[in-house]
């Protein structure tokens, strides 16, 4: 699907085409008007021209006499580069001076009053014409003599080139002023859907609770189905979280009860098959609290990935602490189990939750299914990396079968009865954490098989930064 | 030899003698100047200017275009004005530039369309004055001035303005009677422009001075230099409305010939130099016309050609003013439309009728009506 | 010792109860959380047990009551819930350790011993010998930059040997020092648990040298 184009451009566009139509309109305007006033200005001085040729018309011992009046054609001067052509023709319409060949458009004896002025071409150009009707009063000449003065319309087209330019410069100047103003007002009037789209990018997608920013009349409906939405998403979450929270405790409080009984139980007190049965119920009812622990651990690794907020956490300081809650005291004591970290603080992002249920249940598997006498679990730092490494001295889990051990129920031959869920919600914790988990092989004598937690690693800067932005350094986990 | 072809050639001989004794009737002198190197192109300057005048000025274009080959005719002006209105309407050839004194006439002939527009960066500097329409421009600035014999005329004679001219005419009649030299504007085009131009002139003094010239028998000569001579040589005391550049010259020649700027208004003629619209080869006639316009070009016309210069103090030995443009009395007569009123057919006719009853028709009562 | 039990599931607080009463410890057993908040207010107790989920108030508030009052009393707690809702962990809470239900009963027994333990106060210094450290506060032990875990026997071993390192100590003075004279034991559990810190301490700068018919000493690595 082609994208749309951006309200903004949009706009802007709609805005241009607009702003260039009322400027071609007020350009055509303009041109039109200065013309008018080019050639009502210049036709002013023709005409006078034409007046003051007319004035000086005498009549001497019955001839008509024409002098023409430098005036005038100094008049017609103003017109600096126009070429200046004049005809006076007397009432037998014989010409008495000037261009024998200059013609009017309109019937010279028509005109008996007013001045007329027309456009018409002489000698190739363009030229403006006006004609002045004089009636002598004198007995001897009667009749009408025409005086026809034409004008090349240079002058007012350059006057009217003129006018026009700098009205256009006017118009292109205010247009592109209405234009930057448009801009900014679009984007002004623009910027709270901006502001409202940041708001949506910068928020964790797993912060459900309802948008709260300050939003146009015309945003509420979409910011408002934002939060419905919101507010249903967070609602299932919760309920989810109470279905998983209750069954843990529904589950987990009568198991712990089954336990204590048999605990209760004294097996010195029963015989040799009733003791069997006994050490039998034990290992299935541990078999199942495991198990049980395990389902509900994954289901809450499930359930935070998509709704609890990263933090910044010192990986060591949570590591220690599945550390602390994996190894039971109560472990064979000919078991060597250590703990090493280095000396910088690899800062993560993470659910300390959900990444110490991840360490305990790699752990725990090794202490499980791969420990002889010897669980090492060390807290690496590379460059942009930080690593959990849990290594036993156990027999491993053969290559071809990593792949297989992260996915749920599915377990190597060597756990038999096997957890299946250990490795898998492991997995699944670094995935959401944008790390992964990793294996690496046993080496003969040096080195036993580990298991690997990878996580991107924040350097000094960032977690800096993630520390002020959170306010609540390396704090207990909200969610 | 067929008799036939006899006759033939004899009618080419005779067309030929026709065309030729027609062409010589309005064509003055032909000035050849070769070209200082191979030739490779040949401008034909016709124009109404002494050739002695533009010479100086074409002998130093030639060494800027050594291999260019120049025609300068000679005319008087009213003839070249004739021969380039005809010219003009049959769209035929006039040679490549056209160079007048008579400006109005040059006028004329822009504001009928003969003309060709030439812009460059020479013609920019030309003052707005001295420019038509980018067609003709003014190349000159030559005041208007009177000359006298300084052995015949008194030095508490020598008039300094019109009016006492007029004034000198006026008191001294009988000493001056037919002594008085000017033009005679039915034949030049240039008297008659500053004729017509004196009447324009807001003072009144004009007409004291026509009507003393009139009843002082004034002598009138087609060209400059005939009334120059005339007073160079002492059957001439005074002349009037003389071209300054030309009487400058002929003052170096002679010294008993003095040159004097008139103080109450200096009529200021500019040569116009014109591209006719049927030149075929306008783009070297308006390599000449920069060069006439350059710095260079108006270095030479002032030292060696017109001597007088708008920005220069006056010639050395010459009466008047110290400087034409600071004493504010200069009339520069404007090159535009305005002139076409002194061109209009009718008013030219009445305008010489009647000055020539007066400088003329006055010196032979029997004829006056 | 004195041992309160705040649990109210009734099969649970009997086993726990029967268990610590059993090994000779003195158990009260409270079901509701109100109630066992006043008798904290008034009794001292050597570990408090703690289930978070009681009627009326629950374990987090009883815990909270508790370190807001200054009271040091440290508390194991237990909890059935999954951490998926925990608003805040237990340990932040101020408890010393917890255990999720289902638990291991020896496990709850031996956690129960090491907070008894560390709750009579012991000395608050180290002792190092080669590169071990041992830390008296929280007996944890370090050999270069690795932790590593050693039983109670086995850090009290290290702690008589690693205290004048050099000095010979022979069977028996180890064996009275480790087990007091009311424990009859055999004395080859010295030479059992010499063993397993002598394998614990591998890869330190330090070992443990068998003078045979004199003792043990530890003895740091010359340089």
């Amino acid at each position: 699907m082609r994208p749309e184009p951006s309200l903004f451009r949009r706009l802007a566009l709609r805005i241009c085409l607009v702003l260039a139509f009322g400027a071609a309109i007020l350009i055509s305007a303009a041109w039109y008007y200065a013309r008018m006033a080019a050639d009502d200005a210049y036709d002013r001085l023709l005409l006078g021209a034409a007046l003051q040729i007319s004035e000086n018309l005498t009549v001497e011992s019955g001839a008509i006499v024409a002098t023409l009046p430098t005036s005038a054609f100094q008049l017609l001067g103003l017109a600096e580069s126009d070429r200046i052509f004049y005809r006076i023709v007397g009432p037998s319409n014989q010409t008495l001076t000037g261009y024998n060949d200059l013609k009017t458009k309109e019937a010279l004896d028509k005109i008996q009053t007013k001045p007329v002025l027309e456009t018409g071409t002489y000698k190739g150009e363009q030229v403006r014409i006006a004609i002045v009707p004089r009636t002598l009063s004198d007995p001897a000449v009667p009749g009408r003599v025409h005086i026809i003065v034409a004008q090349t319309t240079e002058a007012r087209r350059a006057q009217a080139e003129k006018l026009t330019l700098q009205a256009s410069l006017l118009v292109v100047v205010m247009s592109l002023v209405a234009l930057a103003g448009a801009m900014l007002a679009i984007r002004y009037a623009l910027q709270p859907l901006e502001e409202l789209g940041m708001t949506l990018r910068r928020r964790d997608p797993r912060n459900l609770t309802p948008v709260n920013v300050p939003v146009p009349r015309e945003l509420k409906p979409f910011v408002g189905s934002i939060n419905h939405f919101m507010h249903r998403l967070n609602e299932r979450v919760s309920l989810l979280q109470r279905f998983v929270a209750d069954a843990a405790h529904q589950i987990r409080t009568p198991l712990t009860a089954l336990s204590a009984q048999i605990d209760l139980l004294e097996s010195e007190k029963l015989d040799a098959s009733g003791r069997q049965h006994l050490e039998r119920i034990q290992q299935r009812t541990s078999e199942l609290a495991h198990l049980t622990n395990q389902l509900l651990s994954h289901a809450m690794v499930i359930h935070r990935a998509d709704s609890v907020q990263l933090k910044p956490y010192n990986l060591i300081d949570v590591t220690r602490q599945a550390f602390r809650a994996a190894v039971p005291i109560t472990l064979d004591p000919d078991i060597i189990v250590s703990f090493e970290a280095p000396d910088d603080d690899p800062i993560i992002l993470a659910d300390a939750v959900s990444l110490r249920e991840a360490i305990v249940n790699v752990i725990d598997n090794a202490l499980r299914h791969g420990t002889q006498s010897r669980l090492e679990v060390r807290v690496c730092m590379a460059e942009d990396q930080a690593t959990v490494e849990v290594e036993d001295d156990g027999s491993g889990i053969p290559p071809d079968e990593w792949e297989h051990v992260t996915r749920r129920f599915e377990s190597s031959k060597h756990s038999e009865g096997g957890s299946g869920l250990g490795f898998a919600i492991a997995s699944e914790v670094l995935t959401a954490h944008g790390g992964r988990l990793r294996f690496r092989e046993k080496e003969a004598d040096r080195r036993g098989f580990t298991v690997i937690l990878e996580l991107p690693c924040l350097n000094a800067e960032e977690a800096r930064y993630m520390r002020l932005a959170s306010q609540a350094p390396f704090a207990s986990q909200q969610s | 030899m067929s008799l036939y072809r006899l006759i033939q050639l004899c009618f080419t001989l005779l067309l030929v003698g026709l065309v030729y004794s027609s062409a010589q009737a309005s064509e003055g002198e032909t000035a050849h100047f070769p070209a200082l190197q191979t030739e490779t192109a040949r401008l034909e300057i016709h124009a109404a200017t002494d050739t002695v005048a533009m010479e100086p000025l074409i002998r130093d274009f030639q060494k800027t275009a050594p291999d260019i080959a120049i025609d300068f005719v000679e005319y008087v002006t009213n003839d070249l004005q004739d021969k380039a209105e005809i010219t003009c309407q049959n769209k035929a050839v006039i040679g490549d530039l056209l160079i007048s004194s008579a400006i109005d006439q040059l006028v004329k002939l822009a504001n009928d369309g003969c003309a060709l527009a030439h812009v460059s960066a020479e013609t920019k500097r030309v003052e707005d004055w001295a420019n038509w329409r980018n067609e003709i421009y003014g190349f000159t600035f030559e005041p208007i001035v009177f000359v006298y014999n300084a052995h015949l005329v008194p030095p508490d004679d020598v008039p300094r303005t019109h009016a006492a001219l007029a004034d000198l005419l006026r008191q001294r009649i009988d000493y001056y009677r037919g002594r008085i030299g000017t033009y005679d504007i039915r034949v030049s085009g240039v008297g008659y422009q500053l004729a017509f131009e004196d009447t324009r002139q807001p003072s009144s003094i004009h007409g004291r001075l026509i009507e003393s010239m009139s009843r002082a028998e004034v002598k009138v000569h087609c060209c400059t230099n005939s009334s120059l001579d005339e007073v160079a040589s002492g059957r001439l005391y005074i002349g009037y409305n003389i071209i300054g550049s030309y009487a400058y010259a002929a003052s170096l020649k002679n010294p008993d010939l003095k040159v004097v700027v008139p103080r109450d208004y200096a009529l200021i003629l500019s040569r116009g130099a014109l591209i006719p619209k049927t030149s075929k080869q306008p783009a070297l006639a308006a390599r000449f016309i920069d060069y006439l316009l350059s710095e260079r070009g108006q270095e030479v016309a002032r030292r060696e050609a017109f001597f007088f210069h708008k920005d220069a103090n006056l010639p050395e030995g010459v009466d008047g003013p110290k400087t034409l443009e600071e004493s504010g009395i200069s009339r520069p007569i404007r090159i535009g439309p305005a002139l076409l009123a002194m061109q209009d057919e009718a008013q030219r006719r009445r305008f010489i009728a009647d000055w020539s009853r007066l400088m003329i028709d006055i010196k032979h009562p029997t004829a006056a009506p | 010792m004195r041992i309160l039990l705040v649990e109210d599931t009734f099969d649970v607080g009997e086993a726990i109860t029967r268990r610590f009463e059993a090994i000779g410890h003195t158990v009260d057993w409270e079901t509701n959380g109100k109630a066992a908040a006043e008798v904290l207010s008034f009794t001292t107790y050597d570990l408090v047990i703690l289930d978070v989920m009681l009627p009326d108030l629950s374990g987090f508030d009883i815990l909270t009551t508790l370190r807001s009052a200054k009271n040091t009393t440290p508390v194991l707690m237990l909890t059935a819930r999954s951490e998926i809702d925990d608003r805040v962990g237990a340990l932040d809470l101020g408890a010393d350790d917890y255990l999720v239900k289902p638990f291991d009963f020896r496990e709850l027994e031996a956690r129960a011993r090491v907070l008894m333990r560390r709750g009579s106060g012991e000395a608050t210094n180290t002792i190092t010998c080669g590169d071990i450290t041992l830390d008296l506060s929280n007996r944890s032990v370090k050999i270069g930059k690795r932790e590593i875990q050693l039983k109670r026997r086995e850090i009290t071993l290290l702690e008589i040997l690693a205290s004048r390192p050099g000095r010979i100590f022979s069977k028996d003075e180890l064996l009275n020092k480790l087990f007091g004279f009311e424990e009859t034991v055999n004395s080859n559990a010295v030479e059992l648990y010499i063993g397993r810190l002598r394998k614990k301490l591998e890869g330190a700068k330090a070992r443990i040298v068998t003078l045979r018919g004199l003792g043990y000493q530890l003895v740091p690595d010359e340089t």
